[in-house]
């Protein structure tokens, strides 16, 4: 995928954005990524398992996350983590946020001045 | 529980299924245990934000494996089920109303059915009354239906353009 695509691509939806950011922690399996993304969003985004999988699906199919299966458990489920892509692109997306919120910060401060 | 999650992801493509169909069911499970001792509200909330979700997600799919087509959703956006999650307080008055709609019907066709005339007598109809009257208990569950369907829509909508947080709004002359 060129830097164009994946610029298109931007801005990730927030469930999206909170399933990466959770995954840039540390890789993560199904019901530890919908906890994670509870707890990051107090609560506010609450993903059903359709949604989560959907969103996976694509993640998994576009190689910005890899499946491994996970040895530490005794049922040997599946986890999810970053690829190196993956993590590119969540930082291009944090870059942008960034970008936004001093841009927006800078604008309110010269309107109340 | 977990058998009718099972067979709600019949609903996905065969694909999808034999990919994930495990590991969600798997999940599903973890996540029904694990709100098992919240109250019966949120329990509810949790079962129709997985409805919600499974049928709008293999709706998306379906669409992904077949056409190859970009991500919809099957619900306009917003509309998802969260955990703060309220009825509006107008729709126990409008559930109120569907019931009585629906008691009232099934009265007026029990008073239609005893008031015939028996069967060998041929009955003629003066005048065609069932084209302006509610002529049976299906058809009247079907009108106060489709109203308490408009009312709640019209409900939801008011709520969604934030009408009701404008008395909330101050001037701030005096």
């Amino acid at each position: 995928m060129s830097l164009e695509a994946i610029v298109d691509s931007l801005p990730l939806s927030e469930p999206v954005l909170l399933i990466l950011v959770s995954l840039a922690g540390q890789p993560r399996h199904g019901y530890a990524i919908l906890k994670d993304v509870e707890r990051m969003s107090d609560g506010r985004v609450v993903l059903s398992t359709g949604t989560l999988y959907g969103a996976i699906r694509r993640l998994l199919e576009d190689d910005w996350i890899e499946r491994f299966e996970e040895r530490e458990t005794s049922r040997g489920r599946q986890a999810y983590r970053l690829t190196s892509r993956g993590r590119r692109n969540l930082q291009l997306e944090v870059d942008r946020m960034k970008h936004l919120t001093r841009l927006a910060t800078l604008r309110a401060a010269t309107n109340e001045s | 529980m977990l058998n009718a999650y099972q067979l709600l992801l019949r609903l996905y493509p065969a694909t999808y299924r034999a990919e994930f169909g495990e590991e969600m069911a798997a999940v599903f499970e973890d996540v029904r245990t694990d709100s098992g001792h919240n109250a019966f509200a949120a329990r509810a909330v949790f079962y129709v934000r997985e409805i919600v979700g499974l049928v709008s997600g293999a709706f998306r799919e379906h669409l992904h494996f077949r056409f190859n087509a970009p991500d919809v959703s099957l619900f306009p956006r917003g509309f998802t089920v969260r955990n703060g999650f309220r009825f509006p307080r107008a729709t126990p008055i409008l559930m109120a109303i569907i019931l009585a709609g629906v008691i009232l019907a099934i009265r007026k066709g029990e008073v239609i059915a005893t008031s015939l005339p028996p069967f060998s007598q041929p009955v003629t109809p003066i005048h065609p009354a069932h084209s302006y009257l509610l002529p049976g208990v299906f058809e009247g569950f079907i009108f106060f239906y489709a109203a308490g369907l408009i009312g709640w829509a019209i409900v939801f909508a008011l709520r969604r353009s934030g009408v009701h947080r404008l008395r909330d709004v101050s001037s701030g002359s005096k």
